[in-house]
């Protein structure tokens, strides 16, 4: 693969930055589509859609929308690596702060106008708008892992984005699916009076018609122009087989169910795995798991009364039985997660995996040295995510034979929401949205608490190591950096991780070409439905 | 008549300011806010202040106020905050669905529940009365989402004969939203039957007590007469009362039925806009359940009189 790169860029390549520019530097040509097929398939969301501004006022409904319609530059394949979308090739200047973009050829518009640089350039001046408040902004204007200083559309099909300083995580942001992919849209759509107006994307369906409250339906884009390949993740060959895709809005978990079983419904993303053994007999269901890098686990606010000294947060670390509780709240479908970096990430090795085991009579001495004499730890849960609340049973009752009193306190997800925000709690069960980078896993936890609340490890040589991470290319390095950070981590243990969450879809006999994977995202191209 | 009914619109104005008023306090005292729940677990401190500026959020609550109250009273509910929508068509759209089903539903459940309610008075005690007793007893002991499911697992998805979830226009596809209305109508109908049944029985006893219907008797009228003629106009007052209060709470919503079978009605869009913390969703769903509540009043005191003529709506 490497041989074909240019040498003096290969020199200079960064970290996540060197895979990806690598693979967009093999990007295939175009390919026509398969040949189509047609009806109707109709899956499920379970809140009405927020917006199709990618990035904007949006949340997992919304993206799995949008990515139908929209593409970037760059997206993530099935391995979370990134690969290449609308961008043929990418770039990457000798002192890594430049990315030259080149254009895939022929490529266009919902509405039938070319995609230029010109396009991508409004696209991205719009992002880093603040105006615009794009959930990303932050990853590219200074505060995150880069700082965009210059963008340029030198010709058609060139697109020149300059950083600061260098960035191994740059093209990893930019394929970000809470961030949009960064997507590329046609200029109209913008409305006159300069706000959202309609999706015009590249992607292989196209806008239709949003039944508010019921419905969002999209058609196949007849001008789709599909990488060469195979499917990989949101990139690699995309056909849109069905004419039109409809997600239908079931808010209720047992009418998803019955719409599944009764045919009303073709997919069920988000399936509960108390159902998978239901649907085991059924000849006319079919299943898909996948690990995914969500990381759910227990927050504590270390500078809270009780919490705050570690030995306390150790303690309940160690009345904690992992296996028996992560094999009951995913019905054996996953393995606990002793790490910040999901097990799924490349750089999950031996020190991430080592085992915790359980030691009561270690917690009840640590307790004892701490002067713990059974004073309540309020533990903030929701029911919103029943494995969260049926984990947070677990171990409050684990953590009591060790004598530790730990007080539930449900909260609606808002509500919760709102206190992690704030940093006022004394600990939490929670889930982290996956970060497809380790670095970027830490960083969801470290930060300085007096300017970020949220934020729970408050420790500026975790940060130093974190920022190298953002920067550095070598794997290994960087691995070395990973393990580094799980042993400071684990000394200072401001979160309990306990497993990463499962994407689960369940789908009906007659439909074929749906599968799960990590990202956990609904992809409907490829899929054929009889 | 016309100034007493002028009288209790004018009442109606301090009402929804007061209102207005415990809504919007409400509404801010909920935790979260709708940017925290915009950007989840991530976004920054001056992402959120952003947001939050660009939304009036981080004006103080009694400007805040002030300017939804003055644009309330143009009629303008503002826009939502998650897809910018204009909040009052959106809260009349989704009205049609909800004032569609419960309508139809609090009709039916009258009808049935008035002639089952006297049977059971006429033949009280007996093994029928104690039946429908027990019975209403039941289907009221059953909350409404359960009855719902049970009903969808065995109609739509056992028999096959109903469709399980979706929603169509009556404008559009009349017959295929009478299909679709089917499930959630029968609901309703069913709960609130036991609940008009009971009340009916009750009312209708009390007035087979009095002499004059023993007199009605032994001038040798039918038993459905003296029913017709006599126990029932002068028993149904206070069911009526019932009926009215029915109909005020569930056109004010029957979100939980509403999520069950999928229909965007408005119980189901204030439900979302209290999740999404969306403001001024749920402000106007509030502010304009409470004004249906008080228009549903006031027509039921305004026909009290028909049912009970020593009221007078003066």
């Amino acid at each position: 693969m490497d041989n074909l790169l240019n040498a003096s860029i290969r020199k200079h390549l960064l970290g996540a930055s060197l895979l990806a520019a690598s693979a967009l530097a093999l990007a295939p040509a175009a390919q026509a589509q398969p040949a189509p097929g047609g009806g109707t398939l109709r899956s499920m969301i379970n809140a009405d859609l927020r917006s199709t501004d990618p990035g904007v006022n949006r949340d997992l409904n919304s993206d799995a929308i949008t990515m139908h319609m929209l593409e970037g530059l760059v997206a993530y394949r099935e391995n979370l690596t990134v690969g290449p979308m609308l961008a043929q090739k990418v770039d990457l200047s000798a002192d890594g702060t430049t990315y030259t973009f080149t254009l895939r050829d022929g490529l266009t518009f919902h509405n039938g106008k070319p995609l230029t640089s010109d396009d991508v350039l409004f696209a991205w001046k719009r992002y880093l708008d603040p105006a615009t408040q794009w959930r990303c902004l932050s990853e590219f204007d200074g505060k995150g892992s880069a700082k965009v200083v210059d963008m340029q559309a030198p010709d058609p099909k060139t697109f020149v984005i300059r950083i600061e300083k260098p960035s191994a995580l740059f093209l990893g942001q930019m394929a970000r699916i809470d961030c949009g992919g960064s997507a590329i849209y046609h200029r109209d759509s913008i409305g006159a009076d300069g706000k959202w107006a309609t999706p015009i994307g590249t992607g292989p369906y196209m806008w239709s018609e949003w039944r508010r409250g019921q419905s969002v339906d999209l058609v196949r884009f007849p001008g789709y122009k599909s990488l060469d390949g195979k499917p990989d993740g949101l990139t690699g060959g995309k056909a849109a087989i069905a004419e039109k895709v409809r997600f239908i809005i079931i808010p209720e978990s047992a009418s998803a169910k019955a719409a599944l079983y009764s045919g009303a419904i073709d997919v069920r993303p988000d399936f509960a795995a108390r159902d998978l053994d239901e649907v085991k007999g059924r000849a006319d269901i079919r299943t898909g798991t996948h690990p995914t890098m969500e990381t759910n686990g227990i927050l504590f606010q270390v500078n809270e009364p009780i919490v705050k000294d570690v030995r306390i947060r150790r303690a309940i670390s160690m009345a904690i039985n992992r296996e028996e509780l992560v094999d009951t709240v995913t019905f054996g479908l996953t393995r606990p997660a002793n790490s910040m970096v999901p097990l799924a990430s490349p750089y999950s090795g031996p020190v991430q995996k080592a085992e915790w085991k359980r030691d009561i009579p270690g917690a009840k001495k640590l307790l004892a040295e701490a002067g713990y004499r059974g004073e309540p730890i309020k533990m903030i849960v929701t029911k919103r995510f029943m494995s969260l609340f049926d984990g947070a049973v677990f171990v409050q009752s684990m953590a009591k034979e060790a004598g530790i009193n730990i007080e539930l306190e449900v909260l609606e997800w808002a509500a919760q929401l709102d206190l992690y925000g704030k940093g006022t709690y004394q600990s939490m069960f929670f889930s982290f949205s996956a970060r497809l980078d380790a670095a970027l896993s830490y960083e969801m936890i470290a930060g300085p608490k007096a300017t970020q609340t949220r934020k729970v490890w408050n420790d500026p040589a975790a940060e130093a190591l974190i920022s190298q991470a953002m920067v550095i290319s070598d794997v290994a390095k960087r691995q070395a950096l990973f393990d580094q950070l799980h042993a400071k981590f684990m000394e200072e243990l401001p979160m309990i991780p306990l497993w990463n969450s499962v994407d689960i879809a369940a789908w009906r006999s007659n439909v074929t070409g749906y599968t799960t994977w990590a990202a956990s995202m609904p992809r409907l191209w490829n899929v054929t439905i009889k | 008549m016309t100034g007493y009914v002028l009288r209790r619109l004018l009442m109606t104005i301090p009402t929804l300011l007061l209102v207005s008023l415990a809504v919007f306090v409400l509404v801010r005292l909920i935790p979260g806010d709708p940017v925290s729940l915009m950007f989840g677990d991530g976004g920054t401190p001056e992402q959120i202040a952003r947001g939050r500026a660009a939304l009036g959020l981080d004006q103080p609550v009694f400007v805040q106020f002030w300017r939804w109250l003055t644009r309330i009273a143009v009629g303008d509910f503002g826009n939502t905050i998650t897809d910018g929508q204009a909040v009052l068509p959106l809260i009349l759209e989704r009205f049609q669905v909800s004032a569609s089903v419960v309508l139809v539903s609090v009709a039916m459940a009258a009808v049935v529940g008035v002639t089952i309610g006297i049977i059971a008075a006429w033949k009280q005690d007996s093994k029928l009365d104690v039946g429908i007793v027990g019975l209403t007893t039941v289907i009221l002991s059953i909350p409404t989402f359960w009855l719902g499911l049970l009903l969808l697992l065995l109609f739509g998805l056992k028999l096959g004969w109903l469709p399980v979830i979706g929603y169509v226009p009556i404008s559009e596809e009349p017959w295929k939203a009478m299909l679709f209305l089917l499930l959630p109508v029968a609901t309703l109908t069913l709960h609130e039957s036991g609940v008009v049944t009971r009340m009916a029985r009750a009312s209708d006893i009390e007035v087979l007590r009095l002499e004059y219907i023993t007199h009605a008797r032994a001038k040798g009228l039918s038993e459905a007469r003296v029913l017709a003629r006599h126990v029932l106009p002068n028993a149904f007052a206070p069911t009526w009362t019932l009926i009215g209060l029915i109909l005020g709470n569930l056109l004010g919503g029957i979100a939980v039925l509403e999520t069950v079978f999928t229909l965007p009605g408005l119980g189901r869009l204030l439900a979302d806009g209290v999740f999404a913390r969306d403001y001024p969703v749920v402000q106007g769903c509030l502010l304009f359940t409470a004004l249906l509540y008080v228009i549903v009043n006031l027509v039921v005191d305004l026909f009290y009189p028909l049912f009970d003529p020593r009221v007078s709506a003066e």
